[in-house]
């Protein structure tokens, strides 16, 4: 009998992570290499009128957009985001050049000394300018609303996010002869790989990305660090030395993505046994100055609109409208954590509204196995939701609690919140953009490498991927390999997001593993190399956003404790549970540390980071004011599993990483709203907006 | 191109000052970071800097004649751990930074940062510290309060550092700090408190209320407090909204990024109430 997969082992990054070991970007020391600094909009919103750039010393380089040999236009979606600017500016801090050479001192002095005259362009903040417009519907919409007993309608918005990972953004670079190798801090080598071939417009074998230890992405080295990778790659291929352009913090915070915020209107028709017949919502998403990856956001956060319940009628529409801010992009849950902010309060609302208990309510109309999903899809597999509940409710003593404080009205509450999460890219995506290839290598020591694209950032990749092998072929885990990718040896296996990485890529590596096991030889090397192929009952069409969005479902429960201070207004998490199905777990720790670190920077979400962009510019651009949780102002935390094996993904395992930062934003709100007696409808809820609510809010 | 100095006695040290160009340099937390620039370049400082952390005559903290003296290179770890440092310091020291800062920074630095929002002022000023600058001629005390006038502001001349910090030792009835960060640790104030009471025969013998971060400097008015010795505590608390009323036009906080000025001045005008409702 082999033992539990999800039995622990040391995770194979912890010697060279608590040694200091760990050679990230800005370790890596090439011979000669120069230091490159961005020269940056120092306006909101114009028109560049001239550019003079003080006289350069020898061996000093100033790059900019007509250096590009091939499209200024960095790929993510629509190429709509130059690398350098040529002429618009449109936020605050955009790339106009770089300046590249020995001496970090004489770079600063020559940035300083860049003299450039604009005519300003009155800057839009507003929904004025629409990129993005998004619309489906399942049943009859119109009909419900229309013979509705009841109405109801409220607006939620959410607010930035700051990834905030430990590492800076950095990237270094070397050229030899027509080939330009990148290291960087990223998530997606081979994202950075084709926006680096569309910049240099030169062919696949000039191209290698490298990544390093990586210190924390949460998405913020989803799409970002092709930017950077263009630059870096266009100064490489005209200086011809090694160059390093890494970011400092405040540079960080002021011009990389963030989470979108948002304005979410939402419209429900319910009939007279208080059933939930039809939803509509409006979800407008805040893109800031490019669109990047905004309507993948907008579509994830759309297709999450009827939340973890079956409603037979949806309405929702959703837009992306672009502002002279910073560009917003991926973050860890990609537009899910703002849609079930809203939809958790909104039902809680409905419920509040109707005088009846809003968990029951919610209850009543969980998804099932069968259901259709928001976009006429079927959720195939078992839905657990009633087990899960019922635990955390057992395990936090939710109903005993809730009643109490109700009862003492000493500004203490309870907030619950069930959520989903769609697993891998929405609908065909796998199949039609990513077509991922994993391959396995044995030596004839039977040694095995695992030559993919993934990305262990600090989640575990490394050690779960390598244990699936160990286990597969039942052979010991120092047998088995993972080297840092590298985009000459790895085959794409896809970006590491959306939280595909153990399901998709996993599940083909254990496919891989399984080959390799059926026909393993002593001693003999080997090589197997295995595709994605999509199963073909999922049918999704894109324009009209139906069918089935993704693959297979992971869900949680969230409960929360907190205390609000009557005298300061601030917020104490007492105590915490959660439990999920997320499949099956590779590795009991790192879930655990997948699940502590999501709710963690879920609350913080929803009651303590606050980002404000204010004439253009972010106000908290730095780890001072930027405020994230601290040891102390976590707590206990309980996460449980219910095993819920799908079929896909490897020993039944499903998407973990986004799922557990989903839930922690409602349920954190639903606890203040309740600990203050008053209706919360913005996140995040610092102690200011607690005090205006209690001042000024309704009941 | 600025000059760096570390001077290895006071009087060396003082001979820099009067040269009237130098500034001191204790634990740098502050001048570190209000100086940042490009990692791995030097710091940018604009002035010449007189590194004083190696002054021994600085440091150590001596309980004499009433009065404990705290040496100014003291770092704020070992000040909240002596024995003989009033508990409200101990207590205010123990929210300020992290552990890793309080074992460089000074007192002395948080003094002379003079910053709206520095935790050990609103304490040091309700105990009546008096700080002792010293220059090439001599020296000089100068009570706390008197020293700091803005927001990074002194009375300080350019010749003079701050040598100690002199508070008078006294066990107040009932004293309290309440510190209102943006989190639990390692945060800039929004707004804090610090008062304390003494009793006598029922009788209010003495009353001191401070309020940090809601003004130029830190909130203090004698004369306010002046008015309620004498008083009971029940007359205290039957008051509260006259001693609200007088601190109302002297707590004038300010909006930014951290915080806003509705916030501030409520949770100020509610921490009062808090401490006169705990007595
Ligand atoms: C991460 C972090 C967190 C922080 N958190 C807090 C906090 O919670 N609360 C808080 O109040 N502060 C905080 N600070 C600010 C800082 O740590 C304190 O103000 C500290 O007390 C400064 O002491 P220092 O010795 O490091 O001062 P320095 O940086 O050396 O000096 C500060 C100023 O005082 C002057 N100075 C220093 N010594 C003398 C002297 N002997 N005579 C005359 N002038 C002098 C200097 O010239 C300079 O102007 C924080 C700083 C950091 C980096």
């Amino acid at each position: 009998m082999q033992k539990d997969i999800s039995i622990s082992v040391n995770k194979i990054d912890n010697y060279e992570k608590i040694s200091g070991c760990a050679k990230y970007v800005n370790d890596v020391q090439i011979e000669g290499a120069l230091y490159a600094k961005t020269f940056r909009s120092p306006i909101i919103s114009g028109e560049i009128v001239s550019i003079t750039v003080p006289k350069l010393p020898d061996g000093y380089f100033a790059v900019d957009y007509r250096d590009v040999p091939g499209k200024n236009g960095v790929k993510i979606i629509k190429d709509d985001m130059p690398i350098f600017a040529e002429k618009i500016l449109r936020y605050f801090g955009e790339p106009i050049l770089l300046i590249v050479g020995p001496q970090k001192s004489v770079v600063q002095s020559l940035i300083n000394k860049i003299i450039l005259e604009t005519k300003l362009i009155e800057p839009i903040y507003d929904e004025s300018n629409i990129a993005i417009n998004y619309h489906y519907e399942k049943g009859n919409p119109q009909n419900a609303f229309s013979s509705a007993n009841r109405i109801f309608e409220y607006t939620y918005q959410t607010g930035y996010q700051e990834q905030a990972y430990i590492e800076p953004q950095g990237m270094i670079g070397y050229s030899e002869g027509d080939k330009i190798t990148l290291i960087g801090s990223i998530q997606c080598p081979y994202y950075v790989k084709n926006a680096v071939l569309l910049a240099l417009g030169c062919s696949s074998e000039q191209v290698r990305i490298i990544q390093p230890a990586v210190g924390g992405a949460f998405g913020g080295k989803e799409e970002f660090p092709s930017l950077m990778g263009c630059q870096l790659a266009v100064a490489i291929n005209k200086i011809h030395k090694p160059i390093r352009l890494i970011y400092e913090r405040e540079e960080d915070i002021e011009v990389t993505t963030k989470r979108h915020p948002a304005i979410i209107r939402m419209k429900a028709a319910v009939d007279s046994d208080n059933s939930l017949v039809a939803i509509s919502s409006d979800i407008r998403l805040d893109g800031g100055a490019y669109l990047g990856l905004s309507n993948v956001v907008l579509s994830r956060a759309m297709i999450a609109t009827t939340g973890a319940y079956t409603i037979p009628n949806v309405d929702c529409s959703g837009i992306v409208y672009l502002t002279n801010t910073v560009p917003n992009g991926a973050f860890r849950g990609f537009g899910a954590p703002q849609i079930f902010y809203a939809v958790e309060m909104f039902l809680n609302h409905i419920a509040k509204d109707l005088g009846i208990d809003p968990l029951d309510f919610k209850m009543k109309h969980l998804a099932k196995q069968g259901d259709l999903t928001s976009t006429s899809g079927t959720f195939r597999d078992p839905i657990l939701m009633n087990d899960l509940i019922k635990r955390a409710l057992e395990i936090s003593d939710y109903r005993r609690k809730s009643q109490k404080y109700k009862l003492e009205n000493q500004l203490r509450g309870m907030g619950i919140s069930l959520f989903f999460h769609g697993c891998g890219f929405t609908g065909s995506g796998e199949a039609t953009i990513i077509k991922a290839q994993v391959k396995l290598h044995k030596d004839e020591q039977d040694n095995v490498d695992i030559l993919i694209a993934a990305v262990d950032m600090g989640q575990g990749v490394r050690t779960t991927m390598s244990k699936i092998v160990a286990h597969t072929l039942g052979i010991p885990m120092d047998k088995v390999r993972f080297p840092y990718p590298d985009t000459d040896f790895v085959p794409d296996s896809g970006p590491t997001v959306a939280s595909r990485t153990t399901m998709i890529v996993g599940g083909l590596v254990a496919k891989a593993a399984q080959k390799m096991h059926d026909r393993w030889q002593n001693g003999v090397a080997d090589t197997v190399i295995e595709q994605y192929v999509q199963p073909d009952y999922i049918v999704w069409d894109e324009a009209t956003f139906h069918g089935d969005a993704y693959p297979a479902y992971s869900w949680g429960v969230n409960i929360v404790d907190v205390s609000v201070d009557k005298v300061t207004n601030q917020v104490t998490l007492e105590e915490a549970w959660s439990v999920y199905d997320l499949g099956k777990a590779i590795d009991d720790l790192v879930i655990k540390g997948q699940a502590e670190g999501g709710i963690t920077q879920g609350f913080a979400y929803g009651y303590l980071e606050n980002m404000e962009v204010k004439n253009g510019k972010v106000r908290q651009k730095n780890m001072t004011d930027y405020i994230i949780p601290t040891a102390l102002d976590t707590t206990k935390i309980t996460t449980e599993l219910i095993d819920n094996p799908h079929a896909g993904g490897p020993y039944g395992a499903k998407g973990a990483g986004e799922l557990t930062l989903i839930g922690g934003a409602p349920a954190v709100a639903m606890a203040i709203e309740n600990a203050i007696f008053r209706r919360v409808h913005n996140i995040p809820v610092t102690p200011e907006s607690i005090m205006e609510l209690i001042e000024y809010g309704n009941r | 191109m600025v000059k760096h100095i570390i001077p290895d006695t006071l009087s060396e040290a003082l001979k820099y000052l009067y040269q009237g160009d130098f500034q001191v340099f204790a634990g740098g937390t502050d001048l570190m970071v209000q100086n940042r620039s490009w990692s791995e370049t030097s710091i940018e400082f604009t002035k010449n800097m007189l590194y004083c952390f190696n002054l021994q005559e600085l440091k150590g903290i001596t309980a004499i004649d009433g009065r404990i003296e705290i040496g100014a290179m003291t770092p704020l770890e070992t000040i909240m751990n002596h024995p003989d440092v009033p508990s409200l310091l101990s207590e205010a020291i123990g929210e300020m930074a992290s552990p890793a800062i309080r074992h460089i920074a000074t007192l002395a630095g948080n003094i002379g940062n003079a910053s709206p929002a520095g935790d050990s002022l609103p304490v040091l000023i309700l105990y009546d510290a008096w700080v002792e600058l010293r220059n090439m001629a001599g020296f000089r005390m100068i009570l706390l309060k008197d020293l700091i006038i803005g927001p990074r502001k002194t009375v300080m001349h350019p010749e003079e550092m701050i040598v100690k910090i002199v508070i008078p030792k006294h066990r107040f009835d009932f004293e309290r700090f309440v510190k209102v960060g943006g989190r639990k640790a390692d945060a800039i104030s929004k707004v804090s408190f610090a008062g304390a009471v003494d009793i006598e025969d029922g009788k209010i013998a003495d009353l001191r209320l401070t309020f940090g971060a809601v003004g130029k400097t830190v909130v203090r008015n004698e004369t306010v407090e002046g008015a309620w010795i004498g008083m009971t505590i029940s007359e205290l608390k039957n008051g509260i909204w006259r001693l609200i009323d007088m601190y109302d036009p002297l707590i004038l906080p300010i909006d930014d990024q951290r915080s806003n000025k509705h916030y501030r001045k409520t949770v100020a005008i509610n921490l009062l109430r808090d401490f006169v409702d705990q007595l």
